[in-house]
């Protein structure tokens, strides 16, 4: 795609919208690719950190991936390292609960979970891509085994409340018929020759075979009901063997109630660079990578240490701070070197004597809300009702998604649904209910696209990210303007100073901005550390 | 002129998945990939804006909390004082806490949560006469309307 963005009067907002509105997700990855906006990991194996200044220490705030992954390297590097964590656990973000575990959030409530064992919820991030290469990496370093996540499940559905009479659609019906219809009309379109200006006689011929063969068309390029389109959207019965054997295909939908249903709109999901396949998710919970990286770190993390004041001088850095195992305790901590992994939503209340600059990019960024709600259910419906495994509903309703389980396919007894995982107004929304509305109100609208919640349903907990206490919200969101403003102040080194994390990150709300800020912040650390030597 | 709570995250499917304002971040999140996600809280009453929006961070009864940071108490809160304070402090957010006076066009997937100005008042007004307040001078969407509003 031929795109000049400095030509244009349009910002590159605009372009992209309008691209993706026009031509669809690949067109508009392919523009963003153009643009510079869709960036690979630039994870590029183990770092190599050589010649630490003998003695010379680093002071970390944060066991979450960013924080433990800097604590891992430079311990390995020979650095004299400490981490202080406000939680009693190490992880972050990086988070499963499991039955058993208490969670208080901000306002007091405090959720028991109530799972059967094995069975667990990600609050946080619950999906890794393949090329997320620096988390991955960890994932292996530290023996926590992987299992596949999926994305697109093409029996799931795709539900618009307002559509069909709110009945569901299967996500293969949707696909195949959208691509049959768009196919036939541009099969239409070519051989009235409305195309001749843009394509030639030759290739013309070349485009309609390929239309033939993405839309499932007939040999009179038309998409009906045939073996052939129920190959791909399901038949209304499917082929067996015997006398009851004979296949009846399905009755596509019809373009107009398609269009109308703006399910078109979930095709998509698995497209995005980010969503392809394959996806990955560890065995047990994503949660097993925080807490391998905390057994790994062990002693060297100081939980349940609320840091209050950051101060750093020529000769090094001073960070003080409570201990809520004994409240009101303030401790201190000193090293040559700070690596800060606090969330900003906390660290612009925390006083720290970094420059102007830096100080106005940390209070520049404000945090996005969301919400997930987990769902126990007596006995796994999805697959045996509804032979749905793994992969996510997409709704109109508030909760926006079903994640099914990507695991423990098959079993009987019960299950772990992710019963909602919302954004925006919906999340403030939900944020300020208790956590037991937030379940019951999960429970209503999954109850619209899968009734057997009311008999099925059997305990929840939810996460509501701006009641957590420890990051006060979900993720840094970035506007343009704020980026090109402050970006680069936040990420360059401040005297002894340096941050990371999700928010330090082109690669926000994922692990591996995490991972990969921190690594290019200790890189920068240490070369600053070896610059000053021993007499650091 | 009716004041509406707009979200715009529905414009399209592919506007919302693609990021438009969080460029070059991935986003972690696909709940745009789904059907039309429009949400309209068609509300003028204060009280009803601050359950919606305000409750989740800032508590019932405008208590504020704290953990490894904190919400700002709104009850008693001195600087509530000025008028002007609290309502540019809507409009413009302040540090982590988004804005919710960016226009239609600005707000986007992540920050689409939209106020009026007669919504921004509303809730001003709210928080200055609830919780212990009791800031007698009311404002106006005509008062917001003179405060800057932000334009990024």
């Amino acid at each position: 795609m031929a795109l000049d963005a400095n030509a244009s009067p349009w910002s590159r907002r605009d372009l992209l919208r309008m691209i993706g509105m026009t031509a669809g997700g690949s067109a508009m990855y392919q523009a963003m690719s153009t643009l510079g906006l869709a960036a690979d990991s630039p994870y590029r194996g183990p770092i190599d950190l050589q010649g630490a200044p003998p003695g010379a220490s680093v002071l970390v705030l944060g066991a979450g991936v960013a924080g433990m992954t800097a604590a891992y390297e430079l311990r390995n590097a020979g650095y004299r390292v400490q981490v202080l964590e406000y939680n009693h656990r190490a992880g972050g973000r990086n988070w499963s609960l499991r039955g058993g575990d208490k969670y208080t959030e901000l306002g007091g409530a405090t959720q028991e979970c109530q799972f059967d064992h094995d069975l667990y919820i990600n609050p946080g991030p619950w999906r890794i891509p393949y090329h997320h290469r620096g988390i991955l990496s960890y994932a292996k370093r530290l023996n926590v085994p992987l299992e596949a996540f999926v994305q697109v499940n093409y029996n799931a559905y795709l539900h618009n409340s307002k559509a069909f009479g709110g009945k569901p659609r299967r996500y293969r019906e949707v696909k195949a018929d959208y691509q049959g219809h768009v196919a036939e009309l541009l099969a239409k379109a070519t051989r009235q020759q409305a195309l001749d200006a843009a394509v030639t006689k030759e290739d013309q011929e070349k485009l309609l075979e390929s239309l033939r063969e993405w839309g499932a068309l007939d040999k009179d390029f038309t998409y009906v009901a045939s073996e052939r389109t129920s190959e791909r959207r399901g038949f209304q019965k499917e082929p067996g063997g015997g006398l009851s054997a004979r296949p009846i295909p399905s009755e596509p939908i019809g373009l107009k109630d398609l269009l109308d249903s703006t399910l078109w709109r979930g095709i998509p999901s698995g497209d995005e660079f980010d969503m392809q396949t394959a996806l990955f998710q560890p065995v047990g919970g994503m949660g097993r990578i925080g807490e391998a990286f905390g057994r790994e770190l062990g002693d060297l993390i100081r939980y349940n240490a609320k840091v209050t004041d950051i101060h750093q001088d020529a000769h090094g850095v001073t960070v003080r701070y409570e201990d809520l195992a004994s409240p009101g305790t303030t401790l201190t901590a000193n090293a040559d070197w700070c690596l800060c992994t606090i969330p900003l939503s906390i660290l612009a209340q925390i006083p720290m004597n970094v420059d102007a600059p830096m100080a106005t990019a940390i209070a520049s960024v404000p945090y996005a809300s969301a919400i997930k709600v987990g769902l126990q259910f007596k006995r796994r419906f999805w697959e045996e009702d509804d032979h749905i495994y793994g992969g996510i509903t997409y709704t109109d309703l508030p909760i926006t998604n079903i994640g099914y389980p990507n695991t423990g396919y098959h079993s009987s007894g019960k299950g772990v649904l992710l019963g909602a995982y919302i954004w925006g107004l919906n999340a403030m929304e939900f944020t300020s209910m208790s956590p037991a509305e937030r379940v019951a109100k999960a429970v209503d609208y999954g109850a619209q696209i899968h009734p057997q919640y009311r008999e099925e349903f059997e305990n929840g907990v939810a996460v509501a990210w701006h009641r957590s206490p420890f990051t006060m919200g979900c993720f840094g969101i970035w506007s343009e303007a704020a980026r090109a403003a402050h970006y680069d102040n936040l990420c360059k080194i401040d005297g002894r100073i340096a941050l990371a994390g999700e928010h330090a990150s082109f690669i926000g709300g994922w692990q591996e901005g995490g991972v990969t800020s921190a690594l290019d912040a200790v890189g920068r650390l240490h070369a600053r550390a070896v610059a000053a030597g021993a007499k650091a | 002129m009716s004041a509406r709570l707009k979200i715009v995250a529905a414009l399209t499917l592919m506007a919302a998945v693609s990021l438009p304002t969080v460029p070059g971040a991935a986003r972690a999140d696909d709940s745009a990939a789904v059907t039309t996600s429009t949400s309209d809280l068609a509300t003028t009453s204060g009280a009803e804006i601050y359950a919606h929006i305000c409750r989740g961070c800032h508590m019932p009864g405008g208590t504020g909390a704290v953990g490894a940071g904190y919400y700002p108490k709104l009850a008693g809160d001195p600087k509530l004082v000025s008028w002007e304070f609290a309502a540019v402090t809507v409009l413009h957010g302040r540090r982590a806490m988004p804005a919710f006076g960016l226009s239609n066009d600005l707000a986007g997937p992540m920050r689409e949560v939209h106020l009026s100005d007669e919504q921004v008042a509303a809730v001003v007004n709210f928080i200055r006469t609830n919780f212990g307040n009791h800031w007698k001078n009311t404002v106006t969407a005509a008062d917001v309307a003179k405060l800057p509003h932000p334009t990024e």
